[in-house]
Protein backbone atom coordinates (compact mmCIF):
# COMPACT_ATOMS: atom_id res chain seq x y z
CA UNK A 1 0.00 0.00 0.00
CA UNK A 2 1.18 3.37 -0.73
CA UNK A 3 1.43 5.50 1.72
CA UNK A 4 1.48 9.37 2.71
CA UNK A 5 5.39 9.17 2.84
CA UNK A 6 6.09 7.94 -0.51
CA UNK A 7 4.29 10.86 -2.26
CA UNK A 8 6.26 13.41 0.23
CA UNK A 9 9.56 12.06 -0.55
CA UNK A 10 8.38 11.75 -4.21
CA UNK A 11 7.86 15.86 -3.72
CA UNK A 12 11.09 15.89 -1.44
CA UNK A 13 13.05 14.84 -4.99
CA UNK A 14 11.02 16.49 -7.17
CA UNK A 15 11.87 19.65 -5.36
CA UNK A 16 15.59 19.53 -5.03
CA UNK A 17 16.04 18.68 -9.02
CA UNK A 18 14.26 21.86 -9.78
CA UNK A 19 16.79 23.15 -7.50
CA UNK A 20 19.64 21.67 -9.29
CA UNK A 21 17.83 23.18 -12.67
CA UNK A 22 17.59 26.67 -11.05
CA UNK A 23 20.97 26.43 -9.58
CA UNK A 24 23.30 25.15 -11.89
CA UNK A 25 22.51 26.40 -15.13
CA UNK A 26 22.91 29.30 -16.95
CA UNK A 27 19.72 29.43 -19.38
CA UNK A 28 16.72 31.68 -18.24
CA UNK A 29 14.48 28.99 -19.55
CA UNK A 30 15.57 26.18 -18.07
CA UNK A 31 15.33 28.07 -14.96
CA UNK A 32 12.23 28.82 -15.14
CA UNK A 33 11.63 24.89 -16.23
CA UNK A 34 13.13 24.51 -12.25
CA UNK A 35 10.98 26.47 -10.71
CA UNK A 36 7.63 25.14 -12.56
CA UNK A 37 9.18 21.51 -11.17
CA UNK A 38 9.22 22.92 -7.96
CA UNK A 39 5.76 24.50 -7.78
CA UNK A 40 4.45 20.91 -9.22
CA UNK A 41 6.47 19.37 -6.38
CA UNK A 42 4.39 21.73 -3.46
CA UNK A 43 1.53 20.78 -5.34
CA UNK A 44 1.37 17.15 -4.78
CA UNK A 45 2.08 17.61 -1.53
CA UNK A 46 -0.95 19.55 -1.16
CA UNK A 47 -3.29 17.15 -2.90
CA UNK A 48 -1.54 14.10 -0.87
CA UNK A 49 -1.80 15.69 2.01
CA UNK A 50 -5.44 16.23 1.11
CA UNK A 51 -5.69 12.85 0.51
CA UNK A 52 -4.52 11.00 3.21
CA UNK A 53 -6.11 13.53 5.93
CA UNK A 54 -9.34 13.75 7.77
CA UNK A 55 -11.11 16.82 6.40
CA UNK A 56 -11.79 15.53 2.70
CA UNK A 57 -14.83 17.63 2.29
CA UNK A 58 -13.51 21.02 3.00
CA UNK A 59 -11.13 20.77 -0.36
CA UNK A 60 -8.72 22.30 1.08
CA UNK A 61 -5.68 20.40 -0.79
CA UNK A 62 -7.28 20.82 -4.28
CA UNK A 63 -8.38 24.33 -3.83
CA UNK A 64 -5.20 25.54 -2.92
CA UNK A 65 -3.45 23.50 -6.22
CA UNK A 66 -5.30 24.91 -7.88
CA UNK A 67 -4.68 28.40 -6.90
CA UNK A 68 -0.72 27.52 -7.06
CA UNK A 69 -1.48 26.29 -10.51
CA UNK A 70 -3.06 29.76 -11.73
CA UNK A 71 -0.63 31.39 -9.96
CA UNK A 72 2.37 29.67 -11.63
CA UNK A 73 0.33 30.35 -15.15
CA UNK A 74 0.89 33.67 -14.38
CA UNK A 75 4.03 33.45 -13.40
CA UNK A 76 5.60 31.80 -16.39
CA UNK A 77 3.60 34.40 -19.05
CA UNK A 78 5.59 37.27 -16.66
CA UNK A 79 8.72 35.51 -16.87
CA UNK A 80 9.05 34.22 -20.41
CA UNK A 81 7.60 37.42 -21.14
CA UNK A 82 11.34 39.03 -19.62
CA UNK A 83 12.99 36.23 -20.86
CA UNK A 84 11.95 37.78 -24.29
CA UNK A 85 12.81 41.45 -23.34
CA UNK A 86 16.32 40.30 -22.43
CA UNK A 87 17.11 38.38 -25.01
CA UNK A 88 15.69 41.74 -27.24
CA UNK A 89 18.02 43.63 -25.25
CA UNK A 90 21.47 41.95 -24.40
CA UNK A 91 21.26 39.18 -27.54
CA UNK A 92 21.55 36.01 -24.64
CA UNK A 93 19.23 34.26 -21.86
CA UNK A 94 22.50 33.73 -20.04
CA UNK A 95 21.61 34.72 -16.65
CA UNK A 96 25.22 34.67 -15.90
CA UNK A 97 26.00 37.33 -18.59
CA UNK A 98 23.09 39.72 -16.56
CA UNK A 99 25.24 41.89 -14.02
CA UNK A 100 24.68 45.59 -15.17
CA UNK A 101 23.56 45.78 -11.68
CA UNK A 102 26.89 44.79 -10.25
CA UNK A 103 28.68 46.86 -8.70
CA UNK B 1 -2.17 1.65 -7.07
CA UNK B 2 1.86 0.38 -5.94
CA UNK B 3 2.62 -0.31 -9.69
CA UNK B 4 1.16 2.66 -10.79
CA UNK B 5 2.56 4.64 -7.99
CA UNK B 6 6.22 3.66 -9.42
CA UNK B 7 5.37 3.75 -12.67
CA UNK B 8 4.11 7.58 -12.31
CA UNK B 9 6.75 8.71 -9.68
CA UNK B 10 9.76 6.99 -12.15
CA UNK B 11 8.51 8.65 -15.19
CA UNK B 12 8.10 12.25 -13.32
CA UNK B 13 11.54 11.48 -11.75
CA UNK B 14 13.23 10.64 -15.28
CA UNK B 15 11.10 13.94 -16.76
CA UNK B 16 12.26 16.44 -14.08
CA UNK B 17 15.83 15.16 -14.71
CA UNK B 18 15.72 15.47 -18.38
CA UNK B 19 14.80 18.94 -18.21
CA UNK B 20 17.51 20.32 -15.67
CA UNK B 21 20.06 18.17 -17.30
CA UNK B 22 19.34 18.37 -21.55
CA UNK B 23 21.23 20.62 -22.99
CA UNK B 24 18.84 20.81 -26.16
CA UNK B 25 16.39 23.10 -24.85
CA UNK B 26 13.54 21.78 -27.10
CA UNK B 27 14.34 18.42 -25.30
CA UNK B 28 14.85 19.98 -21.76
CA UNK B 29 11.13 20.94 -22.61
CA UNK B 30 9.84 17.90 -24.00
CA UNK B 31 11.03 15.97 -20.35
CA UNK B 32 8.98 19.16 -18.66
CA UNK B 33 5.96 17.62 -20.53
CA UNK B 34 6.60 14.11 -19.35
CA UNK B 35 6.87 15.39 -15.78
CA UNK B 36 3.57 17.25 -16.13
CA UNK B 37 2.02 14.34 -17.15
CA UNK B 38 3.47 11.66 -15.08
CA UNK B 39 2.04 14.28 -12.43
CA UNK B 40 -1.34 14.51 -13.80
CA UNK B 41 -1.51 10.70 -13.35
CA UNK B 42 -0.21 10.62 -9.74
CA UNK B 43 -3.36 13.21 -9.37
CA UNK B 44 -5.20 10.63 -10.69
CA UNK B 45 -3.77 7.88 -8.75
CA UNK B 46 -4.74 10.31 -5.79
CA UNK B 47 -8.58 10.78 -6.65
CA UNK B 48 -8.41 14.49 -7.56
CA UNK B 49 -9.45 14.15 -11.14
CA UNK B 50 -10.81 17.21 -12.03
CA UNK B 51 -6.75 18.67 -11.04
CA UNK B 52 -5.55 15.85 -13.39
CA UNK B 53 -7.20 17.81 -16.48
CA UNK B 54 -6.39 20.82 -15.14
CA UNK B 55 -2.75 19.91 -15.26
CA UNK B 56 -2.80 18.43 -18.41
CA UNK B 57 -4.97 21.39 -19.84
CA UNK B 58 -2.60 24.48 -18.21
CA UNK B 59 0.82 23.03 -17.96
CA UNK B 60 0.91 20.41 -21.08
CA UNK B 61 -0.85 22.39 -22.99
CA UNK B 62 -0.31 26.05 -22.43
CA UNK B 63 3.26 26.24 -20.44
CA UNK B 64 4.73 23.58 -22.54
CA UNK B 65 3.86 25.45 -25.39
CA UNK B 66 4.54 29.31 -24.12
CA UNK B 67 8.03 27.61 -23.67
CA UNK B 68 8.35 25.97 -27.20
CA UNK B 69 7.48 29.57 -28.15
CA UNK B 70 9.87 31.65 -25.97
CA UNK B 71 12.60 28.87 -27.07
CA UNK B 72 11.78 29.69 -30.96
CA UNK B 73 12.12 33.46 -30.52
CA UNK B 74 15.41 33.42 -28.48
CA UNK B 75 17.40 30.86 -29.69
CA UNK B 76 16.86 30.58 -33.28
CA UNK B 77 15.06 27.30 -33.62
CA UNK B 78 17.19 24.35 -32.69
CA UNK B 79 17.87 25.64 -29.12
CA UNK B 80 21.23 24.00 -28.90
CA UNK B 81 22.97 25.35 -25.90
CA UNK B 82 26.73 23.82 -27.00
CA UNK B 83 28.71 26.07 -24.32
CA UNK B 84 27.25 23.01 -22.20
CA UNK B 85 24.79 25.09 -20.33
CA UNK B 86 26.31 24.92 -16.94
CA UNK B 87 26.89 28.15 -14.31
CA UNK B 88 29.37 29.55 -13.40
CA UNK B 89 29.49 28.32 -9.51
CA UNK B 90 27.14 25.66 -10.66
CA UNK B 91 28.77 22.72 -8.65
CA UNK B 92 28.06 24.91 -5.38
CA UNK B 93 24.95 24.55 -6.39
CA UNK B 94 24.52 21.31 -7.02
CA UNK B 95 25.99 20.71 -3.94
CA UNK B 96 23.57 23.17 -1.95
CA UNK B 97 20.58 21.31 -3.60
CA UNK B 98 21.74 17.52 -2.59
CA UNK B 99 22.53 19.22 0.85
CA UNK B 100 18.61 20.70 1.03
CA UNK B 101 17.74 17.53 0.46
CA UNK B 102 19.86 15.43 2.92
CA UNK B 103 19.63 17.63 5.94
CA UNK B 104 16.30 19.85 5.13
CA UNK B 105 13.77 18.05 3.83
CA UNK B 106 14.46 14.36 5.17
CA UNK B 107 14.91 15.22 8.37
CA UNK B 108 11.58 16.79 8.38
CA UNK B 109 9.99 13.94 6.63
CA UNK B 110 11.51 11.50 9.28
CA UNK B 111 10.19 13.86 11.82
CA UNK B 112 6.92 13.96 10.32
CA UNK B 113 5.32 10.95 12.09
CA UNK B 114 3.15 10.69 8.63
CA UNK B 115 0.67 8.16 10.04
CA UNK B 116 -0.04 5.13 7.90
CA UNK B 117 -3.26 5.87 6.98
CA UNK B 118 -5.15 5.28 4.09
CA UNK B 119 -7.17 7.43 1.87
CA UNK B 120 -10.50 7.85 3.05
CA UNK B 121 -13.57 10.13 1.22
CA UNK B 122 -14.95 9.80 -1.71
CA UNK B 123 -13.22 11.30 -4.79
CA UNK B 124 -13.27 15.21 -5.48
CA UNK B 125 -16.43 15.72 -7.48
CA UNK B 126 -16.18 19.08 -9.85
CA UNK B 127 -19.53 19.95 -8.16
CA UNK B 128 -17.70 20.34 -4.55
CA UNK B 129 -15.41 22.26 -5.81
CA UNK B 130 -17.56 24.88 -7.70
CA UNK B 131 -19.51 25.02 -4.26
CA UNK B 132 -16.45 25.69 -2.48
CA UNK B 133 -15.13 27.87 -4.66
CA UNK B 134 -17.94 30.22 -4.26
CA UNK B 135 -18.84 29.86 -0.65
CA UNK B 136 -15.72 30.33 1.66
CA UNK B 137 -12.88 31.58 -1.63
CA UNK B 138 -14.71 33.43 -3.68
CA UNK B 139 -12.76 36.01 -2.69
CA UNK B 140 -9.89 34.48 -3.65
CA UNK B 141 -11.27 33.68 -6.82
CA UNK B 142 -11.86 37.44 -7.48
CA UNK B 143 -8.21 38.03 -6.51
CA UNK B 144 -6.50 35.59 -8.85
CA UNK B 145 -8.87 36.72 -11.67
CA UNK B 146 -7.26 39.72 -11.47
CA UNK B 147 -3.68 38.95 -10.99
CA UNK B 148 -4.27 36.78 -14.50
CA UNK B 149 -5.85 40.10 -15.98
CA UNK B 150 -2.84 42.16 -14.51
CA UNK B 151 0.21 39.23 -15.56
CA UNK B 152 -1.52 39.39 -19.14
CA UNK B 153 -1.63 42.82 -19.45
CA UNK B 154 1.86 42.51 -17.78
CA UNK B 155 3.16 40.14 -20.07
CA UNK B 156 2.08 41.93 -22.98
CA UNK B 157 3.87 45.35 -22.07
CA UNK B 158 7.18 43.73 -21.69
CA UNK B 159 7.43 41.71 -24.27
CA UNK B 160 5.93 43.87 -27.05
CA UNK B 161 9.12 45.89 -25.84
CA UNK B 162 9.79 50.37 -26.43
CA UNK B 163 10.91 51.36 -29.48
CA UNK B 164 13.61 49.67 -30.13
CA UNK B 165 11.78 47.80 -33.24
CA UNK B 166 9.99 50.37 -34.33
CA UNK B 167 6.86 48.53 -34.97
CA UNK B 168 3.79 48.57 -32.77
CA UNK B 169 4.58 52.48 -31.80
CA UNK B 170 1.32 53.36 -33.62
CA UNK B 171 -0.75 51.33 -32.15
CA UNK B 172 -0.64 53.33 -28.65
Amino acid sequence: MIGLEHFTILAALLFCIGLVGVLTRRNAIIVLIGIEIMLNAANLNFIAFWRYGENTEALSGPLFALFAIAVAAAEVAVGLALVIAVYRHYRSVDVDKLKSLKG
Amino acid sequence: MTIAFYVFASVALLGAILAVQVTNLVRAVFGLLLFFGALAGLFLLLMAEFLAAVQILVYVGAVGILMLFAIMLTQRVTGDDRRGGGSRGGFWGFLLAIATFCFVLLPVLRDAHLHEQSATGASLTTKLLGERLMDPYALTLEVTALLLTAALLGAIVVAKGTSEDGEGEENE
